[in-house]
């Protein structure tokens, strides 16, 4: 029996591409739109925080230099409640007295509060 | 589950004992709102010479600013109060304000530590965070002064 043979010059190729257009954009520059948002936000973002810390600066430099006006009150306020502390000693006691081995100022721990509470 | 009464609240802790005689008087500028803590501790006792020129030097500054640039600073302070004391928006009432304090009383506002090169934060034409983001308005070269090509536009104008 003859065997089946391929045709004289061969079988014709095979078509499996499809022969459709590509449509629209390449997809590579869809990855160069969105790198391209990307940075001009990211470019935002560096000066928008370049901008907040010029203004921390600002914001620090004004509590700097606001400092010694706020401490000079406070000490004032401190001395003044010392000063009547000791007074009110002497006045109980006669005589006033150390708590601390120390000539360090320290911040009293305890108050004085007036038994009658007044404030005008 | 605090049914008691607080016993140390702020009421009964106010000393009113005033200064003793012995140490001078001064008129406190009564901005003081919270404790700083300091490098030495007898710093409240031995400083008080220098605490009391500190606050009569600012006490003169804000008499010299309330008699040379009231307007301004009452713009300033009022715009500041409305926008929670953000300095970026305020930036046009704040030039404003230091151009009358520098031509004045000569004092000027300096950062220091800015970046060389950089002008400094706070006269720069746009602020980034500000709702208005222009601190000119258009046709003026600073805040409140008109540029040469607009003034003679003016003038034609009128």
């Amino acid at each position: 029996m003859p065997q089946d043979l391929p045709p004289a010059g061969g079988y014709e190729a095979v078509q499996y591409k499809r022969n459709i257009p590509i449509r629209g954009l390449q997809p590579v520059w869809y990855l160069v739109g969105c790198a391209a948002i990307m940075a001009y936000g990211w470019r935002k973002v560096f000066l928008g925080n370049r901008e907040k810390n010029e203004l921390g600066r600002e914001k620090m430099w004004s509590r700097i230099y606001i400092t010694p006006l706020l401490q000079a009150e406070e000490d004032r306020d401190q001395a003044r409640r010392y000063f009547a502390d000791q007074a009110r000693e002497k006045e109980l006691l006669g005589s006033t007295s150390r708590p601390y081995n120390s000539d360090r100022f320290v911040r009293p721990t305890i108050t004085y509060s007036p038994s009658k509470v007044t404030r005008d | 589950m605090a049914r008691r009464e607080p016993q140390f609240n702020q009421t009964v802790l106010i000393d009113p004992t005033p200064m003793p005689e012995h140490i001078p008087k001064v008129e406190e500028i009564g901005a003081s709102s919270a404790p700083l803590m300091k490098a030495y501790g007898r710093g409240e006792l031995e400083c008080m010479k220098e605490g009391r020129k500190v606050t009569r030097c600012a006490a003169s500054v804000l008499k010299d600013i309330n008699q040379h640039c009231l307007d301004e600073f009452r713009q300033n302070w009022n715009c500041l109060d409305n926008h929670n004391h953000q300095m970026w928006q305020c930036r046009r009432s704040e030039r404003v304000l230091n151009r009358c304090v520098f031509e004045k009383i000569g004092l000027q506002k300096v950062i220091p530590d800015t970046p060389k090169g950089d002008v400094p934060v706070h006269l720069r034409d746009k602020q980034l965070f500000a709702n208005r983001r222009s601190v000119l308005y258009p046709g003026e070269s600073d805040v409140g002064v008109l540029k040469e090509r607009f003034k003679s536009e003016q003038r034609q104008g009128s």
